[in-house]
C-alpha cells in the first residue's frame, strides 16, 4: 500500500468521523455501487444464454440476480441528494468507470472460458474486493442506519458473492500461463483503484474542511 | 509506515521497535492477525533489551494481497528477503499459530541464519481434529462472512475470564478485525493449508535453541501438536502457560513477553539447554523462578497423578509405567 493510498484513506476516516454520512456522500456511493452493479448485472445477463452445464453457470447465475437485488436494497436504503450537480459529477464517474475497465468489451459474443472472460473474472473480483466503505468508518461510528445497514449488506454479500471469482480465478482453464494470469487481476485491479480513488477524491478532497 | 517491495513485487509492511545491536525477535502472525495486534510488544520487548519486528503477511493487513494467494514456501522467502533486507542475520523468529508453521519452514530451510525459534500455538501437521476446525473456519469465512469467522474463533482465542471482562470490546473487535482485513487474503492464506501435507517430518534439521509454547486451554492446537514438535526439535523446551487459550499472547503479553526475553537471554548468555524437557509457566509474570518442571502427565487434560507414582500406587512400587512428564524422550 503506497502512502499515497494511505493518506487518501485516513482522510476519509477523518471526513466521516466528522458526523453521519451525509446525503451528498450516500448519494455518491450508492451510484458508484449501482454502477458497478449493473456492470456486472450487463454482463451475468448473459450466463443465462450459456447451457446448465457450463461449468460458471449455476454459481455466476445465482451472482446475476444478488447484483440486480443489491443494486436496488442500497437505492432504497439511500437517503438521496437534493444536488443535481452531483448526479452529473457521479454520471461522469460512471462513464469513466465503463471506460477505464473495457467493461463494454464483455457485453460483446457469447462468454466462453478464454482470456475475455478470465478478464472479466478478475475485473469483478476487483469490484468486490477493492470498492470496501465499511472500513472506512471510524469503527466508533454505529452502522444502525438503513443506509449503513444496507450497505454492510451489501459488502458481506460481496465478500460471499467473491468466492465464484476466487475458484474460476484459481482453477478455470482458460488457456493462460500463471504471468498472463497475475498481469490481468493486476491490470483490473489497478483500474478499480483508479475510479474508487477518484470516488474517495470527491467524497474527501484534499485540503476541504467538510 | 514502511514497507518492504520484494523481489517479486509485493509490499510487505513491517514495524521495527528497539535499537542498537540488540537481539531481534521476529514475530509471525497467525492467519487473521495484524502487526498492530502486537502493539503492547513494541514496548515490553525493548525495554527488556530486544528488538522486535512484527509484519503483515502476504494477504494479511497493509502487505500485498495476492489475489491468486501465496504458498507457505513464498512466505518464507519474502520474511528472509526482509531479514536481508533490514540487516538482520539471526533473529529469534516466533511464530504463532499459522504463522508457527512458516517460522517451523524458516528454521529448515534457514538453519544457519536464525538465533532461536520459538513455535507457538501451532502445529506441523494437520490431524483430523486440526483438519475439522480448519474446514469450519472455511466455511464460516466464505459461505457466512468474516465477522462470522471471528466469532467462531472467539471461544478458542480467549479464556472466559478475558471474555467476561472484554465483553464490551467484543463487537469492536469483529469490527475492526473485518475492517483490518481482506476476505480473499485470509481465504487464501486458508488455502494454503488444503496442500499442506505435514512438516513433522523435516523437524529433525532444527538444532536451534527452540521454545515451545502452548497454553493450558487450547483446543485449537493442543498439547499433543506441540507434543510432536518437541520430540522432533532436540534443542527444544516445551512450556504451558497456564489458565489461557489459543491467542493468549493477546491475553498474557507480560507474561508472553517474559517468556520470550528469558529464552532470548538464556541463549545470548549461552545458557540455554535444549534438552526437549517440559515446564510450567507461572500466572504472575514476575514470579520467580517463572518456570517450574512439570511432574506430571502434560499429554493429560484429566489431572491424575504423573504415570509413574500411579503405577507404583497400583503395584506397590513395581510397575515401571511411563516414563514422566518431565523426561527428555
Amino acid at each position: 500500500m503506497t502512502n499515497d493510498i494511505a493518506n487518501l484513506r485516513k482522510r476519509i476516516r477523518e471526513h466521516f468521523a466528522r458526523g453521519s454520512v451525509h446525503p451528498d456522500d450516500q448519494t455518491r456511493i450508492t451510484l458508484f455501487i449501482q454502477s458497478i452493479k449493473a456492470i456486472n448485472s450487463a454482463v451475468l445477463a448473459k450466463v443465462e444464454l450459456q447451457p446448465f452445464d457450463w461449468q460458471p453457470y449455476r454459481a455466476l447465475h445465482n451472482q446475476y440476480y444478488r447484483e440486480v437485488e443489491l443494486a436496488t436494497l442500497i437505492g432504497k436504503a439511500t437517503a438521496w441528494s437534493s444536488n443535481p450537480f452531483l448526479y452529473m459529477e457521479a454520471t461522469n464517474l460512471n462513464l469513466e468507470l465503463w471506460n477505464r475497465t473495457g467493461a463494454a468489451r464483455y457485453l460483446q459474443g457469447l462468454l466462453a472460458l478464454d482470456e475475455t472472460f478470465y478478464s472479466y473474472l478478475a475485473l469483478s473480483h476487483a469490484f468486490m474486493s477493492v470498492v470496501r466503505f465499511i472500513p472506512l468508518l471510524p469503527t466508533s461510528m454505529s452502522l444502525d442506519t438503513p443506509f449503513l445497514q444496507a450497505l454492510k449488506e451489501v459488502e458481506e454479500e460481496n465478500g460471499r458473492q467473491i468466492q465464484v471469482q476466487i475458484r474460476l480465478l484459481k482453477e478455470a482453464d482458460c488457456g493462460l500461463e500463471a504471468e498472463q494470469r497475475e498481469r490481468i487481476v493486476e491490470e483490473e485491479r489497478n483500474k478499480v483503484e483508479s475510479c474508487f480513488r477518484e470516488l474517495l477524491e470527491r467524497i474527501a478532497p484534499n485540503g476541504a474542511n467538510a | 509506515m514502511p514497507a518492504y517491495r520484494s523481489k517479486r513485487g509485493h509490499d510487505l509492511h513491517y514495524e521495527l521497535h528497539g535499537g542498537g545491536e540488540a537481539p531481534v525477535v521476529t514475530i509471525v502472525n497467525g492467519l487473521s492477525m495484524r502487526t498492530s495486534h502486537w502493539a503492547p510488544y513494541f514496548s515490553l520487548l525493548p525495554a527488556a533489551g530486544c528488538r522486535v519486528l512484527s509484519y503483515d503477511m502476504l494477504g494479511q493487513g497493509l502487505s500485498s494481497k495476492p489475489v491468486l494467494g501465496a504458498g507457505f514456501d513464498d512466505h518464507v522467502d519474502v520474511l528472509r528477503e526482509l531479514h536481508e533486507h533490514l540487516g538482520i542475520s539471526r533473529p529469534y523468529v516466533f511464530g504463532i499459530s499459522f504463522g508457527g508453521v512458516v517460522a517451523l519452514k524458516y528454521a529448515v530451510a534457514h538453519a544457519d541464519a536464525i538465533a532461536g525459534l520459538l513455535p507457538v500455538s501451532t502445529f506441523s501437521e494437520l490431524d483430523p481434529q486440526l483438519r475439522c476446525h480448519a474446514w469450519n473456519l472455511f466455511t464460516g469465512l466464505s459461505r457466512v462472512g468474516f465477522e462470522y469467522y471471528l466469532d467462531l474463533l472467539m471461544p478458542l482465542n480467549f479464556s472466559n475470564r478475558w471474555l467476561t471482562e472484554n465483553a464490551e470490546l467484543i463487537s469492536l473487535i469483529r469490527r475492526v478485525g473485518a475492517s483490518g482485513n481482506e476476505l480473499f487474503g485470509i481465504q487464501n492464506l486458508m488455502e494454503s493449508l488444503a496442500d499442506f501435507s505435514g512438516i513433522s517430518e523435516e523437524l529433525g534439521a532444527i538444532d536451534c535453541p527452540t521454545l515451545i509454547l502452548n497454553a493450558e486451554y487450547d483446543y485449537l492446537t493442543p498439547r499433543h501438536l506441540h507434543e510432536i514438535i518437541r520430540r522432533r526439535i532436540t534443542s527444544s523446551r516445551l512450556v504451558l502457560v497456564p489458565g489461557v487459550c489459543h491467542a493468549f499472547t493477546l491475553e498474557v503479553p507480560q507474561l508472553a513477553s517474559r517468556l520470550i526475553v528469558d529464552f532470548v537471554r538464556s541463549v545470548e548468555s549461552g545458557h540455554w539447554q535444549g534438552d526437549q524437557s517440559v515446564w510450567i509457566a507461572a500466572e504472575d509474570a514476575s514470579a520467580d523462578p517463572l518456570l517450574l518442571p512439570c511432574e506430571g502427565d502434560h499429554l493429560r487434560a484429566i489431572p491424575i497423578a504423573p504415570p509413574t507414582q500411579a503405577g507404583k500406587a497400583r503395584s506397590g512400587g513395581n510397575e515401571g509405567g511411563k516414563e514422566s512428564g518431565r523426561d527428555k524422550r
